[in-house]
């Protein structure tokens, strides 16, 4: 039997329930009297105008940031990674691979409190194997927006890798050959050849992790003290503390569009197919 | 212009080049001087080593042992950037996400020649290889396999390297196309003083084009010789059945035991090219019918049914002979090549 547009009714009902219905209703809202907790027919953009008014640039800066910096991180660790466990295809590989990917299994904050706890001065696991071996005291980086940084890279190196990967394997090797022999030194094999074949893989992984990154607020909280104060975390300051609904709801269609406007552009740029088929 | 007086160094020169892939030694102790403009052809079985060769000469892979010199210079660790080398890959390694054009024009690029200067020896490369010049800004994904093929020709003569390897570049051509390119790279060869390097499967176009021709076997270079040398006097059965169909007798104590006649030697095997073969002629003959006959143009190709087996002749097409008929064929000794083994 051929698929045809029954097949698709599930994840239809699926992403209209799940996905469509919720954003609508916080769209409704973010149109509401600030400090309201009714859908009315009384419009105001008073919540939008608040949110380029009062102070949430920070919060959207450091978010926007650190997921810009954190993606080109992640890309530029997991290039030549993937380069290396590609060229090497076998037990070894395998085994590397696995280890990447076992943290994704283990729950975020876990990891987190445990990177929390070898940062910590003092008592910390790699100061005090410093003091205790070494003898020499050293201060640490636990509550700055640097620790939140190395954290972000942490959480988010799997989400990269992988389709980096796929990516790399997109390449085949008698290209680069032929690049070689016509003349192309390593840095233009890789301009030319290596990474407009895998973009598809380095688009998916950025996109991935970039969206990831900028709903990401766990780093912050735990290994940042507060050194920054991450969109996500106002947001949901706004709906729990502050009791203010229609302001989160403006705060998160904001944040929704300025993912939208980053994520189609880059999509529209990749056959994706390309990265289906082969 | 490279010195290509008598003492001149070989254009490349192969010592002892081995490489091993695990248990298969896909190439064995191979040494081979080509000259300073030289067309020089390989030919031999599929599996026989020849691409594993071509990839070492330019520098895409490294031999296990051997020595390799360009015009007396030691290569071994040039990496194939800096060889004056190209190389059209059996594969076409096209740059699918590119045009055609810049396909064409990859090596310019490489060298930072500016993108006017690109097209426009871009477009001179398309008309050497007859492809339309609207096919600059086309895609190559877009193109025949046959249009593949000569637009990689096309981007391995853009860099105007001084030796070229050509890995089977024309067998996904129709004869015509070929026949055309053919002419038209030993045309560039010649007006060029260019060292070509070339693998085929086809032994007619190997006869054609070559100054030289080398027969692989087994990663081995069974025998290298002028055109004529290897057909007429092949060294051994292998390499005279793989330059074409022959026919082929034990030697047994100075006599032919198939035709109880006495042969030019006291062992070994007597090749007798099919157009050796005629009806009521030379020294030796013997009876046979046609069983089948096989048109080939100006020519026939017919089997025969003999005491000695089923043998190959070749004829005028002007022959009266037909399938079923039975007739006194023969060869004559001095037509005849021996070989020992
Ligand atoms: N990368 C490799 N790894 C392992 N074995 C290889 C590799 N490349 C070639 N070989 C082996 O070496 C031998 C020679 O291969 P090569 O490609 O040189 O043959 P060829 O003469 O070009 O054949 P064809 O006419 O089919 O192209 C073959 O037995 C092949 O299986
Ligand atoms: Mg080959």
């Amino acid at each position: 039997m051929r698929p045809g547009p029954l097949f698709a009714l599930p994840v239809a009902v699926f992403l209209a329930v799940g996905f469509a219905m919720p954003i609508l209703i916080v769209a409704w809202y973010s149109l509401m009297a600030p400090r309201t907790f009714d859908l009315t027919t009384v419009f105001t953009l008073a919540n939008y105008r608040a949110a380029f008014t009062e102070g949430y640039g920070q919060p959207f800066f450091w978010s926007l940031g650190l997921a810009a910096l954190t993606t080109l991180t992640c890309l530029l660790i997991a290039w030549p990674t993937a380069k290396v466990l590609h060229a090497h295809a076998g037990r070894v590989a395998t085994i590397a691979t696995a280890l990447v990917a076992l943290p994704i299994f283990v729950s975020e904050s876990v990891r987190l409190f445990g990177l929390s706890l070898f940062l910590m001065p003092g008592g910390g696991i790699f100061a005090g194997s410093m003091r205790a071996l070494f003898g020499v005291s050293i201060g640490t980086i636990l509550n700055t927006k640097f620790a939140v940084y190395l954290g972000m890279v942490y959480i988010h190196l799997p989400f990269m890798l992988f389709p980096v990967l796929l990516g790399v394997a997109l390449i085949p090797p008698d290209r680069v050959e032929a690049a070689r022999d016509l003349g192309a030194g390593r840095w233009q094999v890789l301009r030319e050849i290596e990474l407009p074949l895998a973009l598809p893989g380095l688009v998916i992984g950025s996109l991935l992790t970039f969206v990831l990154c900028i709903g990401a607020n766990a780093e912050a909280a735990i290994l940042g003290g507060r050194a920054i104060t991450v969109v996500t975390t106002a947001i949901e300051q706004r709906f729990n503390y502050a009791q203010d609904w229609p302001m989160g709801a403006a705060l998160t269609m904001l944040m929704i569009a300025v993912t939208a406007a980053v994520v189609f552009p880059a999509l529209a740029r990749v056959d994706l197919n390309r990265l289906i088929r082969r | 212009m490279p010195d290509t007086g008598a003492d001149a160094p070989p254009a490349l020169s192969l010592s002892g080049l081995s490489r091993s892939f695990g248990d298969t030694r896909a190439l064995d102790d191979v040494s081979l001087d080509i000259r300073e403009g030289e067309f020089f052809t390989v030919v031999g079985p599929s599996g026989s080593g020849k691409t594993t060769l071509l990839r070492i000469l330019a520098g895409l892979d490294r031999p296990t042992a051997g020595t390799l010199h360009l015009r007396g210079r030691d290569i071994a660790g040039l990496p194939p950037n800096k060889r004056p080398t190209a190389m059209v890959f059996q594969s076409l390694a096209l740059f699918d996400h590119r045009s055609v054009g810049e396909n064409v024009a990859f090596a310019l690029k490489m060298r930072g020649v500016g993108a006017e200067a690109r097209r426009t020896k871009a477009l001179e490369l398309l008309d050497l290889v007859r492809l339309p010049r609207d096919y600059h800004d086309r895609p190559v994904t877009q193109c025949s396999g046959g249009e593949r093929q000569r637009v990689a020709l096309a981007r391995a003569l853009a860099s105007d390297p001084e030796i070229l390897f050509f890995d089977e570049p024309l067998s996904a051509l129709d004869y015509r196309l070929r026949k055309t390119l053919e002419v038209e790279l030993r045309d560039l060869q010649k007006r060029t003083g260019r060292t070509f390097v070339y693998i085929t499967h086809s032994l007619e176009e190997a006869m054609v084009m070559s100054d030289r021709i080398g027969i692989m076997r087994d990663g081995r270079l069974v025998q290298v010789g002028d055109p004529a040398t290897i057909y007429g006097r092949p060294r051994d059965r292998f390499v005279a059945r793989f330059m074409g169909e022959v026919n082929v007798f034990e030697i047994a104590g100075g006599r032919l035991p198939a035709f109880d006649a006495p042969a030019p030697a006291q062992d070994g095997w007597l090749i007798v090219r099919p157009e050796a073969l005629a009806p009521d002629a030379g020294d030796v003959q013997f009876d046979a019918t046609v069983t089948d006959i096989y048109r080939l143009g100006s020519r026939v190709q017919m089997h025969l049914d003999t005491a000695a087996g089923t043998l190959i002749a070749e004829l005028p097409a002007s022959t009266r002979l037909a399938e079923g008929d039975a007739a006194r064929f023969g060869f004559a000794v001095a037509d005849t090549h021996r070989v020992a083994e």
